[in-house]
């Protein structure tokens, strides 16, 4: 596997405050990487970094480029949507095409109308006359229609409303995902992009608190709900967080074999959200 | 990348319609004049136009009350423009800050440079271009009401008009002095576009506080004025007029009316095009609107916009 994203030692501060704390992570090619954190945490200043809208120390590189010196370069393969109320708002439906089609080597016009042939926008509409979900679907069209390797989403739905989320992830998966191209994706509603996320980091006060695969997940981490005598057992086992719910503790451990754990409850994977609360507030406690 | 380029121009003439409203709406202005002008003087159905001294004046007088009159329409349009170019540029970089499509315009794969170039040469090629056509065709609007109104009354509109206007003369000093006008008012432009590019908010004001500040400051301080004296040299006397200044031209009489009858008025004859072209005064504020539209860029390119 070659690695799209290779970032070592990457560090980024505001004044006093280490919004990105010397982080080193690597993405490999068609993978969709969750990138998960609070508020405040640096997500959004790490993708910057690597969309070159920012300077950093240490060492990153996005497709072998130098992000922020050779931006212009990178973006002819690198797509995001940084917010979905970015478009700009005076544009025409076909201007924006027209535009793309002249400054985008890797854009094709006719990918995007037929995809936009799926929706009600008219193509004769200002962005401005489009509904937010309408906005959605227009520049989630367009980076399809965009043959880049990888794509950034920096809380792509947020504002959207349920049926829309649904609708953006599913046609993120159907239209664009195709295996080979490479996803990075932050979100607060982490539940709705679990299961299609293949890989997961957590960052927290500009750390890497968690960097892992989907699929060693179950292998790394389990919940266990009990209740009664069993709690004091499952503490020596030093879970890495606890919490309660409906009268019974729920216990989450890293790199517990669960062969041990069994007997002394209910034993499941956790969830990202849980895991995610676990990571974040268990080691910061 | 020329095709960059050309997209980026084109986008900057979608997102601002004024570049080509303004000066369509002082056209429509004009023509309006014009034909109430017609209408009002309808009635005087006994005014021979050998009265009014069009058909009894020297050839080369007919040409300069023509051109006179392709003058006047012409510097409303001048005034429009400048409004218009400095109203653009403290716009240009403000306006895709303000409603956050940097983020969108960000991420194509164009250059800082080449978006601050596109906004640059909107202003300085763009506009005068566009302004420059909406000219012609008013002069042609304006000229054909004129020779509605002088046929109806039996007068030769050939002769009297058609022929004796200075079309080409007149058209390309225009055109030489709407490009040149940005050149030479460039250094604020250039700031105009700095100011754009870092201020979070009232760019106007941003822009016109140095401007009034430094020489009220300079009178204070130092109770001199080389301040306030190159922003008003840099504001009205282009010295693209041999011995002339571009505002004082509109105004000329008595001798140097005389001096414009005599040039047959050529307007052409009356600049100084090689002089213009290699006035240091021009070129220093060519490199004033070089460093402040660098900066543009440098702003543009390394602001955090989060």
């Amino acid at each position: 596997m070659t690695s799209l994203v290779s970032a070592r030692n990457v560090s980024k501060s505001f004044g006093a405050l280490h919004a990105v704390d010397d982080v080193s992570f690597d993405i490999e090619k068609g993978r969709i990487m969750g990138l998960i954190g609070p508020n405040g945490a640096g997500k959004t200043t790490l993708l910057k970094a690597m969309l070159g809208l920012t300077d950093c120390q240490g060492s990153l590189s996005v497709l072998g480029l130098d992000p922020f010196r050779q931006r212009r370069e990178l973006m002819q393969n690198i797509c995001f949507i940084a917010d979905v109320a970015v478009l700009p708002r005076w544009i025409r439906v076909d201007q924006l095409l027209d535009f793309l089609e002249s400054v985008h080597p890797r854009f094709s016009r006719s990918r995007a109308e037929e995809l936009l042939a799926k929706t009600d926008i008219n193509s004769k509409s200002k962005v401005r006359e489009l509904s937010k979900g309408m906005v959605t679907q227009l520049h989630l069209s367009i980076i399809t229609a965009i043959d880049a390797k990888l794509l950034v989403l920096d809380e792509p739905t947020i504002g959207l409303d349920i049926i829309f989320r649904k609708e953006f992830y599913g046609n993120l998966l159907n239209d664009y995902f195709d295996g080979e191209r490479t996803i990075i994706i932050t979100t607060h509603q982490v539940e709705e992009i679990e299961n299609l996320l293949t890989d997961v980091m957590f960052i927290n006060h500009g750390k890497v608190v968690l960097d892992a695969k989907m699929d060693d997940i179950p292998e790394g981490y389990v919940e266990l709900l009990t209740s009664g005598e069993n709690v004091a057992k499952a503490q020596q086992f030093s879970p890495i967080y606890e919490r309660e719910v409906f009268g019974k503790k729920v216990f989450t451990f890293e790199g517990v074999d669960r062969d041990q754990l069994t007997g002394l409850g209910e034993l499941r994977t956790p969830d990202i959200a849980d895991l995610f609360v676990a990571k974040v507030k268990g080691g910061s406690a | 990348m020329i095709r960059n380029q050309v997209a980026l121009l084109r986008r900057e003439f979608w997102e601002h319609r004024a570049i080509f409203f303004v000066p369509v709406i002082v056209a429509v202005l004009m023509v309006l004049t014009s034909l109430t002008g017609q209408v009002s003087i309808g009635d005087m159905e006994h005014i021979d136009i050998g009265i009014l001294g069009a058909t009894n004046m020297p050839d080369s007088a007919r040409s300069a009350a023509l051109s006179g009159l392709m003058i006047a329409l012409s510097s409303t349009f001048v005034f429009a423009m400048w409004i218009l170019t400095i109203f653009y540029s403290l716009d240009s970089l403000y306006a895709e800050r303000k409603d956050r499509s940097i983020l969108f315009w960000r991420s194509i794969p164009c250059s800082d440079f080449e978006t601050v170039l596109s906004k640059l040469l909107t202003a300085v090629f763009v506009i005068p271009l566009v302004t420059f056509m909406v000219i012609v065709a008013t002069h042609l609007l304006v000229l054909l009401n004129v020779t509605i109104w002088v046929d109806m009354r039996g007068g030769s509109v050939w002769h009297l008009i058609w022929s004796a206007a200075p079309f080409v003369d007149n058209w390309t000093a225009t055109l030489v002095f709407l490009l040149a006008l940005p050149l030479w008012l460039s250094p604020f432009i250039g700031w105009f576009l700095f100011v754009s590019a870092f201020t979070k908010r009232s760019p106007l004001l941003m822009a016109a506080l140095p401007i009034v500040m430094l020489p009220l400051l300079e009178k204070i301080l130092f109770d001199s004025a080389v301040f306030a004296e190159t922003f008003f040299v840099r504001s009205v006397k282009m010295p693209l007029f041999a011995g002339l200044d571009n505002v004082e031209i509109l105004f000329q009489e008595g001798d140097e009316f005389a001096r414009l009858a005599e040039a047959k008025l050529s307007l052409l004859s009356l600049m100084d095009l090689g002089g213009f072209l290699i006035n240091p005064q021009l070129w220093l504020g060519i490199i004033v609107c070089g460093l402040f539209t660098a900066a543009a860029i440098y702003v543009r390119r390394y602001r955090d916009e989060s």
